[in-house]
């Protein structure tokens, strides 16, 4: 299943957000959007999955989810989104209580999806127990148990520190070597972009169109050893990324 | 140049000063003791008062009276019969006032229809003193348990129906955008993530209500009750009897507390979730 | 002596606070002994009215300023508290226990019921009338409204009981606390019965709505309905004003009588009277309306503040023995019998 973007155009009320976008996004792989502040990457994101409509243009996914695909546009949110009133396995359990399965199924793919994210340990607490990591991962957890065809990350590592940013990036280098997803990842963080992203779209300031699209053929597995080559794409793509972000720094915020 | 001169003042003197402490107060420590002793003391300075003849017995009988008046309700068990007829008041009363609160709370804050039509008539009739109402009441319910339960009721409704809808609001948007992307239910949205995300606001109006219950329940028991706490304090009341009407007094006090400390728990219990 | 000052001043604004008298000017002259007199604007009560209209109370060397009230009870708090000197109302459980407390006296008698007068009316809502509730034997069972356990329509409720052998446990009482919360209740039926005054029961019985059965008197005869009652103190160390006020209260009680219940005095006499009670009595309502309401419910004033002790000594009785007051009060202490003849 791949996902194509036609001619979209978004705004919120006389604020243009988001002007002809035109993009494929392959399946398995990782798509990273990047740019400055306010350039409407979450918007992008949230036109992906649904959750919002487009004013112009439409998103159309071609070919058949993979079978056994429960919700095939999963969401990862920057807040985790976790029901602070569920434990970790209740906040799983909750996506999948609306499929019918039986109690010994759910329990079968609970107990899988925590495994995979090492949080069968934890499977009791409840999310305020949990350090922002931990929660992100539950999060994951949560998303692999619909077995998605895309994951549509939200600046996932945004709200954690810079430990805990580094080791969950890991985990998802080693999460996709394992199971080949489709992501979209959206972050403003260049060096997650270039880590994590087969191909990196930049985009302009608002109203967000494509500046530059960026494909890194180094495989995700092998880019820890080759950070000359990684940084050399980071600081190309911050040249580009520079002027607009201080354009976009000096508007003003309802301009 | 004041730097340098505090400077000099430190190397004249050798050990130098430890800083002055200048946090602390502006933080209540939870005081345990205290609370019970006074309520002791006031206790104990009102009988000596009442004993010596300072306090006369028309103004206030001791409490030791009071306390006389409690044993002989019990005594007698119209303690029981009192209590029976009033807590069955309030709870057929609070119930159904707080399961349609809930129910309407809802509409209002999931529907806009039911937000416009709704919570301007429930912002209308919120402050009317469901006293005032009593008259109505008893041409609508007649004189029997009908009005007495509908004071009750229309007492508990309306602050419900504000908690539960302010609750609703206040939900976290990003948890029902959660939902909505793993594509739950609408049903499943409200009932495990929007219920659970407003029972913070809800339970406090639990408090609240159940307070207005007990306070509207001797207005409630002025018409045609033969039994309850109210119309037992009614009674006391106009007969002057002063120790049965503070009998009476400390009957609905310590039925607050109950109904508060039961609430406490309930909330404990489903709210364990919160820090 | 500082303690008991202090207790005065206390009890006074805590009294005063219950009571929530509303206080209406009077006339002031400097050399009369001011007084304050608490009343109910009902026909009962033109005893009062009429001395001070016709300037008996004036004449005895007292400057009259009426107190108004709501109801009986709080009447009674109020003597208690100092707020007023003299009041008129129904012998109620609250006023005993008051009397109790030393705080007030019975001095004298004023609305009684007597033979060959219309008093107060035993009333049925129409559906129980029709339900075969024609006369008070036949009571047994059926709803009777009274405003508050221990009030006057309790005590008339269980002299009816007694004289027809029904036992008060078969008659169901629904405490109402308003006079006009129980006649809208026995209008539309909610409940069966209740006993009142005269002006009321036949103005409700011409619509209709609810038909007269007996009168009370045939089950409490003699009932001394209310009494000329103030504060112990006045009783017992304000003995020449206490007497002046008496006197005076009398005098009006003898007019009202003349005029409108033997009525020996002639129509104009009556006319005037009516004319006179109506400044005070159902003052909303135009003097064509409100004349046939006057007369209708004038019941006999005790000549000379009479007071019939066996009636209250009946009703004392009975707050005992319902257990609304305490045991031990005698009659001693609730009535100062040294003022009026009593019988």
């Amino acid at each position: 299943m791949e996902l194509r973007l036609a001619g979209l155009h978004h705004g919120y009320g006389n604020i243009e957000v988001l002007r002809g976008i035109d993009l494929d996004i392959p399946a398995g792989r990782i798509v990273c959007i990047v740019g400055p502040s306010g350039c409407g990457k979450s918007t992008l994101l949230r036109l992906i999955g649904g959750l919002e409509r487009p004013e112009r243009g439409e998103v159309v996914q071609t070919g058949a989810p993979p079978p056994g695909c429960l919700n095939p546009l999963t969401y990862i949110f920057q807040d985790f989104a976790l029901l602070p009133w569920r434990t970790v396995e209740g906040n799983v359990r909750l996506v999948l209580e609306d499929h019918g399965f039986g109690r010994a199924e759910t329990a079968g793919i609970v107990d899988d999806v925590l495994a995979r994210t090492r949080l069968s340990e934890f499977r009791a607490a409840f999310p305020r127990q949990l350090s922002g990591g931990m929660k992100q991962r539950v999060a994951v957890a949560r998303a692999l148990a619909v077995s998605p065809a895309f994951l549509l990350m939200d600046e996932p590592l945004s709200a954690l520190d810079a430990q805990t940013r580094e080791l969950l990036l890991d985990d998802l280098v080693d999460l996709w070597t394992r199971e080949r997803f489709s992501g979209v990842y959206v972050t403003h963080n260049l060096r997650e972009a270039v880590r994590l992203g087969h191909r990196v779209v930049l985009l302009s300031r608002r109203p967000g169109t494509v500046r530059e699209i960026l494909e890194i053929d180094l495989p995700l597995d092998a880019r820890a050893g080759h950070a000359p080559e990684l940084e050399a794409h980071r600081s190309r793509l911050w040249q580009l990324l520079r002027d607009e972000a201080h354009a976009a720094d000096v508007e003003l915020v309802d301009g | 140049m004041p730097l340098m001169w505090n400077w000099s003042m430190a190397e004249r003197s050798d050990r130098g000063r430890p800083v002055a402490f200048r946090g602390g107060g502006f933080s209540p420590r939870p005081l345990g003791v205290v609370g019970p002793l006074v309520f002791i003391a006031v206790l104990a300075f009102w009988e000596a008062g009442c004993r010596t003849g300072l306090i006369p017995p028309l103004v206030l009988p001791a409490p030791s009276e009071a306390l006389a008046a409690l044993a002989h309700l019990v005594e007698t068990g119209l303690l029981w019969k009192h209590l029976g007829a009033s807590l069955q008041r309030l709870l057929v009363g609070w119930t159904l006032g707080t399961l349609l609160g809930i129910a309407v709370g809802f509409s209002i804050g999931l529907f806009s229809l039911a937000r416009a039509g709704l919570a301007p008539v429930v912002a209308a009739i919120f402050p009317i003193p469901k006293i005032a109402l009593l008259p109505l009441f008893v041409v609508w319910f007649g004189i029997g348990e009908g009005s007495k339960v509908a004071t009750i009721l229309f007492g508990t409704f309306f602050p419900t129906v504000v908690a539960t809808y302010g609750g609703v609001d206040n939900v976290d948007r990003n948890l029902i955008r959660m939902g909505q992307s793993f594509g739950l239910s609408w049903l499943s949205i409200v009932r495990k993530i929007i219920l659970p995300g407003a029972l913070p606001a809800i339970l406090p109006g639990f408090r609240i209500s159940a307070a207005i219950a007990i306070v509207l329940l001797v207005a409630a028991e002025m018409i045609g009750a033969e039994f309850g706490v109210g119309a037992y304090i009614l009674l006391a009341g106009s007969l002057m009897a002063l120790d049965e009407l503070l009998a009476g007094v400390a009957i609905l006090s310590v039925m607050g507390l109950t109904v508060n400390w039961l609430i406490a728990r309930l909330e404990r219990f489903l709210l364990r979730w919160r820090t | 002596m500082l303690t008991t000052r202090f207790a005065a001043t206390v009890r006074r604004s805590a009294l005063a606070l219950l009571a929530g008298a509303t206080v209406l000017a009077g006339t002031a002259v400097a050399a009369d002994d001011k007084i304050k007199v608490g009343a109910l604007r009902f026909t009962s009560h033109s005893a009062s009215f009429i001395a001070f209209e016709k300037g008996y109370f004036k004449e005895a060397g007292l400057d009259v300023e009426f107190v108004y009230f709501q109801a009986a009870a709080p009447m009674a708090v109020a003597i208690a508290s100092g707020d007023i000197d003299y009041g008129v109302t129904a012998i109620t459980g609250g006023l005993i226990n008051l009397a109790d407390k030393d705080a007030i006296k019975i001095i004298g008698g004023a609305l009684h019921e007597e033979e060959g007068i219309d008093g107060s009316a035993i009333l049925v809502s129409d559906a129980a009338f029709k339900d075969g509730v024609t006369s008070p034997a036949k009571l047994a069972g059926r709803s009777f409204g009274i405003t508050q356990t221990g009030s006057s329509f309790h005590y008339m409720a269980s002299r009816i009981a007694e004289r027809e052998g029904i036992a008060m446990s078969e008659i169901k009482l629904k405490p109402l606390q308003k006079v006009g919360a129980i006649i809208g209740a026995l209008k539309s039926g909610q409940i069966d019965a209740w006993a009142i005054v005269p002006h009321i029961a036949k103005a409700l019985a011409r619509g209709g709505a609810v038909h007269i059965i007996g009168w009370v008197n045939d089950y409490a005869p003699d009932y001394q309905v209310t009494t000329v009652f103030t504060s112990a103190e006045n009783a017992a160390n304000k003995r020449d004003l206490t007497e002046r006020f008496l006197a005076a209260f009398s005098r009006g009680a003898a007019d009202f009588n003349a005029a409108l219940v033997d009525k020996t005095a002639g129509e104009d006499a009556a006319e005037a009277t009516v004319r006179l009670i109506h400044k005070y009595v159902y003052t909303s309502r135009p003097y064509e309306k409100a004349a046939p309401s006057i007369r209708n419910g004038a019941m006999r004033l005790n000549e000379g503040a009479r007071l019939n002790l066996s009636s209250v000594q009946a009703q004392l009785d009975w707050f005992k023995a319902e257990g609304l007051v305490k045991g031990e009060i005698g009659i001693d202490k609730l009535v100062d019998g040294s003022y009026v003849e009593t019988y």
